[in-house]
């Protein structure tokens, strides 16, 4: 019995995270079904959920530190460090946007638990996608994923723009999925692989140089299928619309979950599976990046909705992580470091829009922001420290991340990579300053009345702009984990 | 010394944050705390002065780890130049928080910020890398954001994001640099460290020296600024307030020119010999410009920020000529227009206090209301204009002196603008302070107080100490500038 399931690879440890988030769906659903339970011990429910998985993804190191990089559940599942990475990012994300998705969930009285259950097996779905080995495993963790998404997205029915938002990401995002399977079909029938490692190992087999032109169609499929999730330029066209659209609450776990998610598989395939051809995909990235940045700085500029400017920024940003990714390995240790502290900021900028402008809204102009210093202070410093810090100003995090990453860049020689990059900076001064501006600066009549801020909002809030300047002062821990990260693949 | 180094830093940031954690209501407290800290800091770098290193080149004194798996190390350190420029900025903060109206020094972001800013301006002094030098010089743009941004004048929206677009725009280029620099480094060392000690040991090919300047210059001139490159000075200056500007023409301006000493002209001298005469030129363009517009200015204040304009020019016209009179007289010119300059924005700020205008026709005659101020304005103008026996006079005959061996012609017309100097000071004095008083709200003006006269004070004793007894600074900087300008001279014989 031992013996087969170590022949077969079965390892429950391994798929640990996502199993607990499931028993946890499915306590929560047993209760709501069964006995009518209170609220509070439904939160307690999730709440526990999400510290099990924390743990859970903790065993996992022990595992990894024990075997090192091993399949499992034969050669679907894959214990790595881009797994453990991106695993602790997903637990750290739900951790960090617990009290908003809690606080818009009790919002929807009659659909609290769908929208918990929703949000718990979406996070299942990315922990299998960051854990898969297989093609169609990242293709199944990706749909449970997104899928959950897309209803997230609509979940304020009675709000057209919720509609509109949860239509228009359900439609252009299984258009994604259709590009990345049908790129996995283009693979495997080129080259009869479906795998990270087997398409390393078929490259280096038949030599780079005689690559069929199908595998690499399959490959860029897949690639591209990938950033349509990190709504990369010119796919980012779903962005604004959904930011604006869903429930202010629920954004920040959105964007940042399937970020991390697909961030993480795009450096595994990277680092793996392209490592003998990436130099081949350099036109096709370096359009995407420049793309992405371009067309990101040009229409931030002018957004009133301050979520379609979020929208926009999440593209030039996307724009960064992938210039590193595609650079190579030590680039993917410097954009994963960037990916870390953008989701904070990320995270932190939408837990203070939702606590202004209540979980449920979808439209939140820069206007509501106006005088928000008055009577606020505490969000106007986080918000403030956010912003500065995805605009990358010295002392905070933003500015060692793109220190880093441009360092590398620098030293693969794409300087004109560089060069787009380092204006889009020079714009993003100019969009990023403003809402500190309306929010900090401006007198205002009708200014932001004194919100009451709970206590878990304050420790969270606290706790990411911490983070955020403390990375910024002192990055060495981060940046050993980064290398830590890569080493192996060196 | 480690210790009074990390002060530096230390003490500024603790008093801001004792500012801004009392509560809005203890109005009387906030002057007073930024006072005692802005003393402490001079205290220390009055001690500096007397230290070994006040006359010296730089010398790093303390390194520590930032990342380390990429070799890079935070390094601070202090020499004569820079003890100089410390000294001046903590000054200038002390006379800013003293000179200060009610409505500022009773805010305590007002003075928090003006804390922060001191901060930000002593870590650029300081730092003996490239990276740190880069974080504060761009940190010092969160203080000012928020000094033009709340406190400024009516048209603040757009000077400040002029002003934050202008220096971010420059300093994208001065982090390339860096970047560039830094792979560099790792070609040579293993590490991508980049301080100072070794930036100059690094042997850089000719093209690479040639680009290294130029991106490191670029950012540096934009904040000095330069000619065509000038244009958000008048803007933020008109819009900040008077404390912001003081800061800003007597000590930001510096960090350009300082940037460009430190950085560009050792460690990149290939590329300043190919490009020094383009800056000279530009800098000529700047001084007679600047003086030519600041006649027809109708504003105070535009007025002296375009005269700014035209006393850097001075200044990196010294620095371009590369020799070693010119470059010690440009270092002397910063100390001395950041005296000269910080004192006039603090007189029109208090005039602008009493009239809440800085139209120079809706003054005239107002030297019978206020003889004192009326006196220590034409002090400052002489000292401004560089009348020989006060400080400005020094910095200017020394540039000027030192330069005309390399450029004959461009120093002679660059001499115009003592010339153009005298037209627009002495005018506005004629049409602010002589003839009748037409205007009816002149008539009950108060002179200044002893608070105001207390801070202007200082400053009038320092244009006259240099003027008369310039050897006194001049000791400071004399093994610094004559260490560029050998690094200079040997780079012009190996060509």
């Amino acid at each position: 019995m031992n013996n087969i399931s170590e022949i077969l690879g079965i390892n429950f440890v391994v798929i640990g995270p996502t199993l607990v988030l499931l028993f946890t769906t499915i306590v929560l659903l047993f209760c709501t079904i069964t006995i009518s339970t209170p609220v509070y011990i439904k939160k307690l429910i999730t709440f526990l959920g999400i510290i099990a998985t924390l743990f859970s993804i903790f065993l996992k190191f022990g595992l990894f530190a024990r075997d090192g990089i091993t399949s499992y559940f034969s050669e679907k599942i894959l214990l790595d460090e881009f797994s453990l990475v991106g695993n602790v990012l997903i637990g750290l994300v739900l951790f960090l946007t617990f009290n908003s998705f809690w606080k818009t969930s009790e919002e929807i009285d009659s659909k609290t638990t769908e929208a918990l259950i929703l949000i718990l097996m979406s996070a299942s779905g990315f922990l299998l996608m960051v854990d898969a080995e297989n093609f169609i495993m990242l293709f199944i963790g990706l749909e449970i994923g997104s899928i959950s998404l897309y209803a997230l997205a609509g979940l304020n029915r009675g709000d057209q723009l919720s509609n509109e938002a949860s239509l228009k990401y359900f439609l252009l995002g299984s258009l994604a999925s259709c590009i990345l399977i049908y790129g996995i079909a283009l693979l495997y029938v080129s080259l009869s692989i479906s795998g990270v490692y087997e398409t390393s190992i078929a490259i280096s087999f038949i030599g780079p140089e005689n690559v069929p032109l199908t595998s690499f169609i399959g490959l860029i499929m897949i690639i591209v299928g990938l950033l349509f999730k990190v709504a990369a330029a010119p796919f980012q066209a779903w962005a604004p619309d959904v930011y604006q659209g869903s429930p202010t609450g629920y954004v920040g776990y959105m964007a940042s979950v399937a970020k991390v998610a697909s961030f993480i598989v795009l450096a595994r395939l990277s680092a793996v599976s392209l490592r003998f051809i990436l130099e081949k995909f350099n036109l096709f990235f370096g359009t995407v990046i420049i793309l992405s940045v371009l067309l990101g700085a040009l229409f931030a500029t002018n957004q009133n909705d301050i979520k379609r400017l979020m929208a926009y920024s999440g593209v030039i940003q996307s724009g960064f992580i992938l210039s590193g990714i595609s650079s190579g390995v030590l680039g993917i240790s410097a954009s994963i470091f960037y990916l870390i502290t953008y989701i904070i900021q990320l995270i932190g900028v939408f837990t203070v829009f939702s606590i202004i402008s209540g979980q449920l809204s979808s439209n939140f102009e820069i206007s509501n922001l106006s005088g928000l210093g008055k009577e606020n202070k505490f969000l106007t410093l986080t918000f403030s420290t956010f912003m500065l810090g995805i605009a990358g100003l010295p002392l905070t995090s933003g500015f060692v991340s793109k220190f880093i990453l441009i360092t590398n860049l620098w030293s693969y020689e794409k300087y004109l990579i560089v060069i787009v990059l380092m204006l889009s900076t020079v714009a993003g001064f100019y969009f990023y300053l403003k809402p500190i501006w309306v929010a900090a600066i401006e007198k205002s009549d009708n200014s932001v009345e004194k919100i009451k801020i709970s206590i878990s909002d304050k420790f969270l809030l606290g706790f990411m702009a911490t983070l955020t300047i403390y990375f910024g002062l002192l990055p060495d821990t981060l940046v050993n984990i980064t290398q830590w990260m890569i080493e192996n693949y060196l | 010394m480690t210790v009074i180094i990390i002060s530096l830093l230390v003490v500024p940031l603790t008093g801001a944050l004792l500012v801004f954690s009392f509560s809005e209501s203890r109005k009387e407290f906030f002057r007073s705390i930024g006072l005692i800290f802005s003393l402490i800091t001079f205290t220390q770098c009055a001690y500096l002065l007397f230290s070994d290193y006040a006359r010296t080149n730089f010398v790093i004194l303390s390194e520590y780890n930032w990342i380390q798996s990429y070799g890079l190390e935070i390094s601070l350190g202090i020499s004569g130049m820079s003890i100089l420029l410390l000294l001046l900025t903590s000054l200038l903060v002390l006379v800013s928080l003293l000179s200060i109206g009610k409505n500022h020094a009773e805010s305590k972001g007002f003075v928090g910020s003006i804390l922060c800013l001191h901060f930000a301006i002593n870590g650029v002094f300081i730092s003996g890398d490239l990276i740190s030098l880069f974080i504060f010089f761009e940190a010092l743009l969160i203080p000012m954001y928020f000094l033009m941004g709340i406190w400024g004048g009516e048209n603040r929206r757009y000077a400040t994001i002029k002003f934050i677009l202008y220096t971010v725009f420059g300093s994208v280029f001065i982090f390339i640099g860096t970047v560039y620099t830094s792979v560099i480094s790792y070609g040579f060392n293993g590490s991508l460290a980049v301080d100072f000690d070794t930036l100059s040991n690094l042997a850089l090919t000719s093209s690479q020296s040639k680009t290294l300047f130029l991106l490191f210059t670029f950012g540096f001139l934009i904040k000095v600024p330069i000619f065509p490159l000038h244009t958000w000075l008048p803007d933020a200056h008109v819009e900040a307030p008077t404390a912001g500007s003081i800061l800003l023409a007597g000590v930001l301006l510096k960090v350009g020119a300082y940037g460009i000493l430190r950085v560009s002209i050792p460690f990149f001298t290939e590329g300043f010999l190919t490009y020094k005469n383009f800056v000279a030129v530009l800098s000529v363009i700047g001084i007679i410009y600047g003086a030519i517009v600041a006649i027809a200015q109708i504003d105070i204040k535009k007025l002296i920020a375009y005269s700014s304009v035209s006393h850097m020019g001075y200044v990196m016209l010294g620095i371009s000529a590369g020799e070693y009179l010119s470059i010690e007289g440009a270092i002397i010119q910063m100390i001395n227009h950041g005296i000269t300059a910080g004192a006039l924005f603090m007189l029109v700020g208090f005039l602008y206090e009493r009239r809440h205008t800085r139209n120079i026709s809706s003054f005239g005659g107002i030297k019978s209301t206020m003889p004192r101020y009326a006196a220590i304005f034409l002090f400052t103008s002489f000292a401004s204009i560089g009348l020989p026996g006060l400080n400005g006079f020094v910095g200017e005959f020394m540039i000027l002196m030192g330069s005309f061996s390399s450029y004959k012609i461009l120093t002679s017309i660059a001499a115009f603008g003592v010339v153009l100097a005298a037209i627009y000071m002495l005018w506005a004095y004629q049409r602010i302070f002589t003839g009748p008083i037409n205007n009816e709200k002149n008539k009950d003006l108060k002179d200044l107080d002893t608070r105001e006269t207390l801070s202007i004070v200082p400053l009038i004793l320092l244009m006259l100490f240099i003027g008369i007894y310039p050897s006194y600074i001049e000791g400071f900087v004399v093994q610094e500038a004559g260490s560029i300008s050998e690094t200079i001279d040997l780079f012009k014989g190996l060509k």
